[in-house]
């Protein structure tokens, strides 16, 4: 019997929910971490819990299932961290916020606003050659909002990356 | 009571039953030597020639006591000199805590005089660091940093502390030690799982790493081989952890291991390994290393699962307790068959130096030798290259804490520094540091410490007069193309050791070899012996680059 490395599962992106204490540099312990072991970050949202001794910080990995596991265990070595879950995507709910700046031109504004009423989206400001919009959603959601507006020349996107809380 | 931030630096080290300290003054750190200065009945420093060898002694002192070493540096420079031995120690799991000195807070994030950023430097090279910015957090800090360093997978921690804070004062009372943080222990299941695959297993392998010194469990580990039958192979991490002298030992595995280590992994049906990590320079090719058999693993850093290589039992745990676990549920197997060929195989396949001119030395002859003089207590320390993978093939470890060496990293420079905090902390046994002429010329100025401290170690150099593991891969590799590694060498070692204070010898040829010896190891003193070699004696068995560790190369033409 051959005892291989079994084939990586595909590469997919990963919500990891961490816990630490809010002490100076705990970022930067997360963030050199991933860097030297060559993990990719995709998104990290960081901020103080109800309590403000400790922070959560939610991170999206890209990565398949064994780099996922390593990620896991080797972050849960760092001294400051508490507790680190691997989300499982259908167990959460998860909200991303975006900006997005669009080319605005007589002919597109109308299309452009069909487009954010059909997602609920915010429009924050309108200039006479730009407009920027505002949504909230999952991953998803806002891929495909953005996708439609590619089409219109997009100057500008800003994403918060995801954040998530288990259901 | 009242103490200053210095002061409380030297009642948290002597809460740690910390004795000796390894260091260096500087402006930062004034407050912190004042102390030391009133602390020196109860505190010993030892002020190295450079920072660089304050770690690397604290780091020998670790290693051959098992106790936590202490070094302190000043902010800047002294706190960078110190990184390389950190990450020394990091790579080994050695525990070790370095405090260092930074200016004042006012000072932080100016760019002032002397100032590094050094808990962001050592952020990827400690287990944790702290800078110290309340006087009220310093004992506490201090505390934790030792529980952090001594606990589970042990490894260093840094402690930079701003001067104002070591002039400022608070309240400090006297506590104990912190318990060692806890750490997994198997679920039942796993041994029973591992039991049922050694039940079936006819030819199993037991492999052991660095963890089975670091929580001594080199006891529970000859009951376990010997219930096992099975023959065992250490890396280099774990020389000394398994007595050499048994007739299981296979010697090492890996990159320089033996070719009886090749062929039992060959042919074994289970693969054990205890207290180790699986370093690319043990498993060579991961794709190519025990394919054809399952492996159990026995780790208490579960980030160690799965990282280098897939293995089919996790046990996670202290290697002590889950050894002795399985001592008490594992009966007698035996492997009587097994156990002849891999005997069979020893007997085929010794490990042979030939001198290359008539009367030449051979580092097996200096290594053997020196192993027949010395007692099994000998501490012996290397530097990084052949001289480390000869002092490991080549003498019988016999006991853990007996061998030192810098494996993860590979620290050139290490053995000196390290030979001087092991012999400061082991007074009554003989220290050798074995080492290489190029290794050597890295950190030589600690003869000087050496020397001011009367440490009467032996500073064994193998003098090939060029840089030999470099060029030996130049050879194979390289189509001798020795770039580099042999600038004809100017140093006359006799004479430098002379001018530090020590007393040197020289040996050149065979016959020199056991009377030199036989008088540098009487000497009371610091000596150095400069033993002049053959520059193409090659460190065989070697697996090259991508190949797998069951074929090492066993001759080499030049």
């Amino acid at each position: 019997m051959e005892y291989t490395n079994s084939n990586p599962s595909p590469v997919k992106e990963y919500i990891l929910s961490v816990l630490a204490r809010n002490r100076a540099g705990v970022l930067l312990r997360i963030a050199g971490l991933f860097s030297r072991r060559c993990y990719n970050i995709l998104s990290i949202v960081a901020a103080q819990t109800e309590d403000t001794e400790y922070s959560r910080i939610l991170i999206v990995v890209s990565g398949d299932d064994r780099i996922v596991r390593q990620v896991d265990k080797q972050l849960s070595k760092l001294i400051d961290i508490v507790q680190v879950d691997v989300l499982e995507r259908e167990k959460i709910v998860e909200r991303e916020h975006l900006l997005l700046k669009v080319e605005r031109t007589l002919q597109t504004s109308e299309k452009l606003v069909e487009i954010a009423n059909i997602f609920h989206a915010n429009i924050l400001n309108v200039e006479p050659d730009s407009m920027i919009l505002e949504l909230t959603g999952d991953a998803g959601t806002i891929n495909s909002f953005i996708e439609l507006y590619n089409p219109y020349n997009v100057l500008r996107i800003l994403r918060t990356g995801a954040m998530a809380m288990p259901k | 009571m009242l103490l200053t931030g210095a002061q409380i630096v030297m009642e948290c080290l002597l809460e740690q039953g910390v004795d000796t300290v390894f260091g260096y003054p500087g402006g930062a750190v004034l407050n912190i030597y004042d102390a030391l200065y009133e602390y020196r009945d109860r505190i010993n420093h030892v002020r190295t020639a450079h920072e660089q060898g304050a770690s690397h002694a604290a780091d020998g002192y670790a290693r051959s006591t098992g106790k936590t070493g202490v070094c302190i540096a000043t902010s800047g420079p002294g706190a960078t000199n110190l990184v390389t031995g950190i990450a020394t120690a990091y790579m080994d799991s050695v525990p070790l805590v370095a405090i260092t000195g930074n200016v004042n807070l006012n000072l932080l994030g100016l760019d002032s005089f002397q100032e590094v950023d050094i808990t962001g430097i050592t952020m990827p090279i400690t287990k944790h660091n702290y800078i110290v910015k309340d006087i009220n957090d310093l004992a506490d800090t201090l505390r934790e940093a030792f529980q952090i360093a001594g606990s589970g997978r042990k490894g260093p921690v840094l402690v930079d502390i701003p001067k104002d804070i070591t002039a400022q004062t608070c309240e400090y009372e006297r506590k104990m030690p912190l318990p060692p943080l806890p750490h997994d222990f198997p679920i039942e299941d796993r041994f029973r799982q591992a039991l049922e695959m050694i039940a079936r297993a006819e030819r199993p392998f037991l492999y052991c790493g660095g963890g089975v010194i670091s929580s001594e469990a080199e006891e529970e580990l000859r009951v376990f081989a010997k219930r096992l039958d099975a023959p065992v192979a250490c890396s280099l991490m774990c020389q000394g952890g398994f007595d050499q002298a048994d007739p299981r030992y296979m010697g090492m595995l890996g990159m320089h291991g033996t070719n009886t280590a090749a062929l039992a992994i060959k042919n074994c049906d289970l693969f054990v390994a205890v207290g180790t990590r699986f370093s690319d320079r043990v498993l060579c090719n991961a794709g190519l290393f025990a394919r054809h058999c399952p492996i159990i693993q026995i780790e208490i850093d579960t980030a160690e699962f799965n990282k280098n290589i897939e293995v089919q039992l996790k046990v996670k745990g202290d290697a002590k307790e889950v050894l002795e676990r399985f001592n008490r549920l594992l009966p007698q197997q035996s492997h009587p068959q097994w156990m002849e060929q891999v005997d069979a195989w020893k007997k085929e396949f010794p490990l042979r130096q030939e001198p290359k001119t008539p009367n030449g030395v051979t580092p097996q002859q200096v290594i053997e030798t020196l192993d027949r003089l010395t007692d099994d207590d000998a501490l012996i320390c290397t530097e990084v290259g052949q001289n480390q993978m000869w002092a490991a093939q080549f003498y019988t470890y016999r006991k853990p804490r007996t061998f030192i060496s810098s494996g993860g990293l590979g620290t050139m420079g290490f053995g000196l520094g390290a030979a001087i905090g092991a012999k400061i902390a082991n007074p009554q046994k003989t220290v050798v540091n074995i080492a290489g002429d190029g290794s050597f010329h890295m950190n030589c100025a600690e003869l000087a410490t050496a020397a001011a401290y009367h440490v009467p170690i032996v500073e064994l150099i193998l003098n090939n007069e060029v840089l030999g593991m470099v060029r030996q891969w130049q050879k194979l590799f390289y189509e001798n193309r020795f770039s580099q590694t042999d600038v004809d060498p100017t140093t006359n070692f006799p004479a430098l050791a002379e001018a530090f204070g020590l007393k040197a010898y020289t040996i050149e040829t065979a016959d020199q070899v056991e009377p030199v010896l036989r008088e540098a190891l009487s000497q009371n003193g610091p000596v150095l012996i400069d033993c002049r070699i053959d520059p193409d004696i090659n460190v065989l068995p070697m697996v090259p680059a991508g190949a797998s560790v069951e074929s090492p190369i066993l001759e080499m033409d030049n």
